[in-house]
This record gives structure tokens, sequence and C-alpha cells, in this order.
């Protein structure tokens, strides 16, 4: 009755040879195509070069100006965009200023690219319900299993540095921008597209129409998700060679820099704090626009 | 008075001829943490205990608080790879008073640290076989950010190398000379640096340390320095420093890292014989690499490695004891 106490594996040579055929298979993948892959994305890491350069290089004051702006443009409050000019003050005189950059930049990018993936793939899962139920379980996936266990193969096709930072953040950060899409659009009133039928609009008409403004504020909450998972995981790229906030804060972990810890992790927490005002505060400027649009 | 000392004469040459045939006693050996010392540890364990007839118990530790408690009070008897740099001062304090004994002064050859090439890229440029050497072609290894430099992969984050390696960056100009000092962020980062450029076959120019798995399942190779040791007071008041603390690094070849097999005085006043294999146990750098990829592979533990080499490496082992002892200890396995 051993067999019943002990559960029957496989033992431990078959075990072996399964893991080692894994490794294998992967490691022949990546010599076939770990170039064309690495060809693939050298526009993005030359873009995030490009962009990291413009941040650092561009004088401090313009670099401010500019990020005030933006935070005025999308939040239309002198509160924010007060509290921002001051944050990034803080920052620079607190010898902080280049890590800053650094993480800005592969966040802005990280976004962009999550975004500009996420929301297609959102409303596709909102077309069809057989998309839906083949991607839901692949985005929880994402969202659940351990960061280090996608980074070694990642590490193993691109190498270390800029790219696959990327690709890990926007593993993690891209679930919530498709997931909400997906529940704005399934959202909206049957009423108003039986409405917009009606009128002989065309499916192309209608999902730019009507779906998509109305799913804004969902989608808007999707952006602000995203981008504060992106942020969340600065620390988990520095570990793959990306630079910036993240850095500091593990030199500080693995040597116990208690002011060295908590000055680069309030730098993340100020970045969190002001793109979540923003991003929410334009997403409800535009819900407010919105409905006055319908009175 | 004369008979007190005749019978305890006689008592000493008779537990001598008695400590080979069977009893050595209690022995300890210290089970360090990490892959080499556990599988150091536990051959020595199943040699003294199958060939010596010693009752072996292996004891977990890392080398200051175990060799604080040899230091004290003399437990465990046995660090089979002690890595005494951590430990110079009172080490050399407790050998001249004779309560420790290093009993071999390199246990393992080929270890420490340094910087590395891979293997393929020695074979294609055997020319370029010194670290100085290599340091004048940074356009071998494009750093992928910006291909006009040379990448030099440095230690991660917050280790302690991270100081020595920018300080050796900085010491050997190599700025100027067209590399990037690259931090791979974590000790994963460095590993699958390391992982790609050799199933790629693409060159790799970088900091690690021997012995370790990494090193013998790539067969990464370490470059000689033409620069000669600049000095204990250069590398300990300025390279391994943090770089601001460190004004004018001079370039220099690593510090020895010397590793030890230390025992205390009790353990050669009971186990008399045993010494001799203490002192004929090298292991050759390539087996024990070999010995840690093994490890790494299979997920095995330090006793499943002990009874691989037994078993496997007979020709290495059996150069250590005299002919009667192997034999019991192959019969045992």
């Amino acid at each position: 009755m051993n067999w019943l106490i002990e559960f029957p594996s496989m033992g431990r040579r078959d075990l072996s040879l399964l893991k080692q055929s894994i490794d294998e298979s992967f490691r022949t993948f990546s010599r076939a195509f770990g170039d064309e892959l690495e060809a693939f994305f050298t526009p993005l890491l030359k873009f995030l070069i490009f962009f990291e350069k413009l941040l650092t290089g561009a004088p401090w004051p313009l670099v401010i100006a500019v990020i005030a702006l933006l935070t005025w443009l999308g939040a239309r409050s002198w509160k924010i965009t007060l509290g921002t000019i001051i944050a990034f003050l803080l920052i620079g005189r607190l010898g902080m200023w280049e890590n800053t950059m650094a993480t800005l930049a592969i966040i802005s990018v990280a976004t962009f690219v999550c975004i500009a993936v996420g929301i297609p793939i959102g409303i596709f899962m909102a077309r069809s319900d057989w998309a839906q139920r083949i991607i839901t379980p692949i985005l929880d996936v994402m969202q659940t299993i351990p960061s280090f266990v996608y980074l070694i193969p990642v590490v193993m096709l691109l190498g270390i540095g800029k790219v696959p930072g990327l690709i890990a953040v926007c593993i993690y950060a891209i679930p919530p921008i498709v997931r909400l899409t997906n529940l704005g659009i399934r959202l909206v009133d049957r009423d108003v597209m039986e409405a917009a039928e009606s009128f002989g609009a065309s499916s192309r008409e209608k999902l730019f129409g009507v779906q998509i403004p109305l799913a804004l504020p969902n989608i808007f909450a999707g952006v602000n998700q995203t981008i504060m998972m992106a942020l969340s995981m600065v620390v988990i790229a520095s570990m793959i060679g990306v630079k910036g906030l993240g850095t500091p804060v593990l030199q500080a972990i693995a040597n116990q820099y208690l002011a060295l810890g908590i000055m680069n992790g309030l730098a993340i927490v100020a970045l969190a704090i002001i793109f979540d005002r923003v991003s929410q505060t334009y997403g409800k400027r535009l819900q407010a626009y919105r409905e006055t649009g319908h009175d | 008075m004369t008979k007190l000392i005749a019978a305890s004469a006689l008592s000493i040459v008779a537990s001598a001829g008695a400590a080979f045939a069977a009893d050595c006693g209690d022995v300890t050996i210290a089970e360090m943490n990490w892959a080499s010392a556990s599988f150091m540890a536990n051959v020595d364990a199943i040699i003294l205990e199958e060939g010596y007839a010693c009752n072996v118990e292996l004891i977990t530790g890392d080398t200051t608080p175990t060799f604080t408690s040899m230091n004290e009070k003399g437990q465990p008897d046995i660090a089979p790879e002690l890595w005494i740099n951590a430990v110079a001062t009172p080490l050399a304090a407790a050998k001249e008073a004779g309560s420790l004994v290093a009993l071999n002064d390199g246990p393992i050859t080929g270890l420490g640290e340094g910087w590395w090439v891979t293997k393929k890229f020695k074979e294609d440029h055997p020319e370029l076989d010194t670290v100085e050497k290599v340091l004048a072609h940074p356009e071998m290894f494009p750093f992928i950010e910006d291909e006009s430099k040379g990448a030099f992969m440095g230690c991660p984050a917050g280790w302690g190398c991270q100081s020595i390696n920018a300080n050796q960056f900085r010491a050997f100009d190599m700025e100027a000379k067209g590399w990037v000092l690259v931090d791979p962020g974590s000790a994963a980062g460095l590993d699958g640096s390391i992982a790609k450029a050799v199933d790629r076959d693409e060159p790799w120019f970088g900091y690690y340390w021997a012995p370790t798995a990494i090193i013998g399942k790539y067969d990464l190779q370490m470059l000689p320095f033409e620069a000669e040791y600049a000095g204990d007071d250069n590398w300990n008041n300025c390279i391994s420093l943090p770089e601001q603390d460190c004004l004018d690094p001079q370039p220099t070849s690593w510090i020895e890292s010397a590793v030890e097999s230390v025992v205390t005085d009790e353990f050669i006043a009971k186990a008399g014989p045993a010494t001799d294999y203490f002192k004929a146990r090298v292991y050759p750098g390539e087996v024990m690499n070999g010995m840690l990829v093994y490890m790494n592979e299979n997920q095995a533990s330090g006793e499943d490695a002990a009874y691989e080499f037994l078993a496997t490496q007979e020709d290495i082992w059996m150069q250590w004891v005299p002919a009667d002892v192997a034999e019991k200890v192959k019969s045992a396995l």
C-alpha cells in the first residue's frame, strides 16, 4: 500500500530528463531565432535610448517645465501641478535626477507600448466571446506568475538591459488595460447600440463613434492601473540591468542602506502619485465632459 | 612514579597503534552553506567514516560563525573549505598558538575571482591572452545600447565585488579606452548574460568567480592580469572600498583568494593518520566545477554529489588515501 501514501511521481531520472529537454529545446529556439528577435526589438531599443538621452540630456528647468505643462493639461489643477514641480525639484536636490529620468523614460515607453498593444486586444476580446474565453486565462497567468520565472527566458533570448526589462514590465502591467477595455465596451448600453444600428452605423462607426467613447472612463481606469503596475516593476526590472531608481533600491537592500532605500523608494512613490493623479483627473474630466455632452 | 610514566607512555603507544585500526572517535565537520563546501564536507565525511572508522557529524555553518566556534570552543573539528581572507587576523593568532592547523593551503586549484571570457573567444583570439590585451579591443564586445563602446559585465549592485570592479574599471582607465561598465542588476542577470552569450557564440567579457557551476557549465576562461598585485594598501584601503572613498586606484591583479582546510589540534591528536588524507586532498579546479554543474543540473545535495564523485572519479580520490583505506571506502559505496 506504499503507493497510496507516497505519490507515484515520475522519478528523479525522468524528471531531470524532462527538465533538460525543455531547457535544451528552448536553447535551440534561442540559438535559431534569438538574433531575429533582437533585430525585431532594435527600433524599440533605439527609441528607449533616444528618449532617455533626451530626458537626461535636456536642461532640467526645461524638463520640469514640460512635465508641469503636461500635468496641467492632464489634470487642470494647480495643486497637482505645483506638487509635481516641488516633487521634481526635491528629487533633483537629493541627487536622484538621472535615475528618475531613466525610470520616467522606461515607464513612459512601457505605458505607451501597453496601451498600443492592450487596447486593440481588449477590443478584440469585447467583440468575440471565444477570444475572451481564451485570453482571460492567459491574462491571469501573466498577472500571477512570479516575475523571475519569465525573466529567465527573456534574459536568455534578449540578454540584459532595457528591452528585456521593458518586456518584463509589460507582461506584468498589460492585463488591466486589456481587461478594462474589454469590460468597458461590453458594458455599453444595448439600447444605445440598437439606436446606433437603427441609424445605419457600420460596425466600424459603432466601434469608434459609440463604443470606445462610452467606454473611455473604463479604459482610463485601465491606463491608470497599467501605469501603477509598471512602476511597481521598477525594482524587478533593475534586476536584469535596467538603469533607474530600482538600482539604488537593490543596492540599499543588499547593504542595508536605510536612507538610500527610503529616498529612492519615495522617488518611485512620487512618480506613482503624479502619474496616478494626472491620469485619474484626466479620466474624470473626460467622463464629466461626456456626461454634460449627453444632456 | 616511574611506573605511572611508563604506563602512560605505554598507553600512548597503544592508542597510537589503535587509532588507525579502530577508533578515531567523534569528529565534527563544518558543512558551509554553499555548494562546493557542502560537497567537500560530505566527501570528507564518507572517507573518514568508511576509511578511517571515525564517527562523523556534519554541522551547517558559514565562514565567520564557524571559524569563531572553532577558535573559541574547538568545535567543529574540521573546516574543509575555509576562505581565510575573511578571518585572516584571528586565524594567524590561532595558528601561532597551535590550536588550529591548516592541513592544506590549496584544497581546490584554479579558484578565485577575476575577469573571464568565453571559451570560444579565447580559441578564436589566442593572441589576446591577458586582461590588458583584451582591454585594447572594446570593439570585440559591442555594447547593445551603444555599439561604439565595449561592454564589460561588472558585478551586481550592492555586492562587495561591485566596488572592486568599479574601482578596477577606473584604475585601468577603461572608460577612456572605450568601455562601459554594465551593471547586470542581480546574480540572475549576470548568469543570464553568460548563458545567452555562450549559447549564441557571442563574445562575453566580465567578472565572475570560481569554483562555481556557471564557470564549469559554460567553461569560461579566466584571463591573467599583466599588472602585478599592487599591494595590500591599494587593495584594502582603495580598491575594495566604495568608489567615492577610493580616489586614486592603482591597476592591480586580483588579491589572491586563499582557501585552506583547517582543523583543530584535538582532531590531529585523535585522528592521526587521517591528517595525511587532508594533506593529499586537492581537487583540480575543472573537477570541482564539474561536480558543481552536476549538482546544479540534477539539483543534487552535497551528499548526492559526494557519492557521485566517489563512484565516478576514482582516479582522483584514490590517490589521496592509502590503498587499504581506498578499498574500505570503495566497498562501502
